[in-house]
């Protein structure tokens, strides 16, 4: 039987590296998606999630259980990738514009990518506790109460947040948005 | 565009930027490679509480119960009877204090009034 996370976590306090390796193994793939939704760059991802495991792996015999071990690893994720973005804006390659393909249907292709990339650089443009609640409320699909959890606050003030959110988005988006009706 | 399509378009736009599962999967495998290599040191608490401070349990349980009800029962002996009477020996009758009889207990009306009490 699988073991919980809080009973490995136990295991990892007493310096049990294979038990750290099984929590990574379990978690990697949510958290690397997680930072590369809010980083939009792989290789940051990557460091942003070895950085994480770091310190799972340092602060073990601190922790205590006061709430699961999933919620407290993506507040660890998300802090890390807001001190990333606030210590250096880039323009990222990924979100830079693609070349035009010459092949049938490439011209609604192109539009799409071209309206994705306006919707992630308007994400990216919020504030930081407004950017945390879209992405993992519509990326991580998290429940309100899990956000809330995560970021330190209420319920309500998750839907807050949301709203003014997605008003802001909607204001930075108002043409292309507009376009589509 | 509406609330749902907005909503959809997020979803849209965030998965996509997680990227495919092939690159996840190949992502997690690196990472875990880096972090395979040999660990840093843990850092521990400088002070922490003895165990058993940090392993109260509040959840009622039967032997606890059974505690609580026996030192309640004592309590309330020791209380009705003190330390100095035992529990065979009754107490004396009460002793009437005002020694007027029944009227001593009626209430007068107020003489200036006529109020009762």
């Amino acid at each position: 039987m699988d073991e919980s996370d809080e009973a490995l976590m136990a295991r990892v306090a007493r310096g049990d590296q294979k038990a750290f390796h099984l929590l990574a193994r379990r978690h990697l793939p949510a958290i690397v998606g997680l930072a590369r939704r809010i980083l939009g760059n792989a290789a940051e991802a990557e460091d942003v999630a070895q950085e994480a495991l770091m310190r799972v792996w340092t602060y073990a015999p601190r922790w205590r259980p006061l709430a699961l071990f999933r919620t407290w690893l993506t507040r660890v994720v998300l802090n890390l990738c807001l001190d990333r973005k606030r210590r250096a804006r880039w323009v990222e390659l990924e979100t830079a514009g693609e070349i035009v393909d010459p092949a049938p249907g490439a011209g609604e292709k192109a539009e799409a990518a071209e309206r994705e990339r306006m919707v992630a650089s308007a994400i990216d443009n919020l504030p930081p506790r407004q950017r945390s609640a879209i992405m993992l409320t519509y990326g991580e699909g998290m429940t309100n109460a899990e956000v809330a959890e995560i970021l330190d606050t209420s319920v309500s003030a998750v839907e807050t947040l949301l709203v003014r959110g997605k008003h802001n988005l909607r204001r930075a988006l108002g043409s292309m948005i507009d376009k589509d009706n | 565009m509406k609330d749902e399509q907005f909503d959809n378009l997020l979803r849209a736009t965030l998965s996509r930027r997680a990227g495919a599962t092939h690159q996840n999967e190949a992502a997690v495998e690196r990472v875990l490679n880096r972090v395979s290599g040999p660990l840093p040191r843990q850092r521990r608490p400088r002070w922490r509480l003895p165990a058993v401070l940090l392993d109260w349990q509040f959840a009622p349980a039967w032997p606890r119960m059974a505690a609580l009800a026996c030192c309640a029962v004592i309590g309330f002996f020791v209380g009705i009877a003190g330390f100095d009477r035992s529990f065979e020996a009754p107490d004396p009758a009460p002793v009437s204090l005002g020694g007027g009889g029944i009227g001593s207990i009626t209430f007068e009306p107020e003489a200036l009034t006529g109020a009762r009490p």
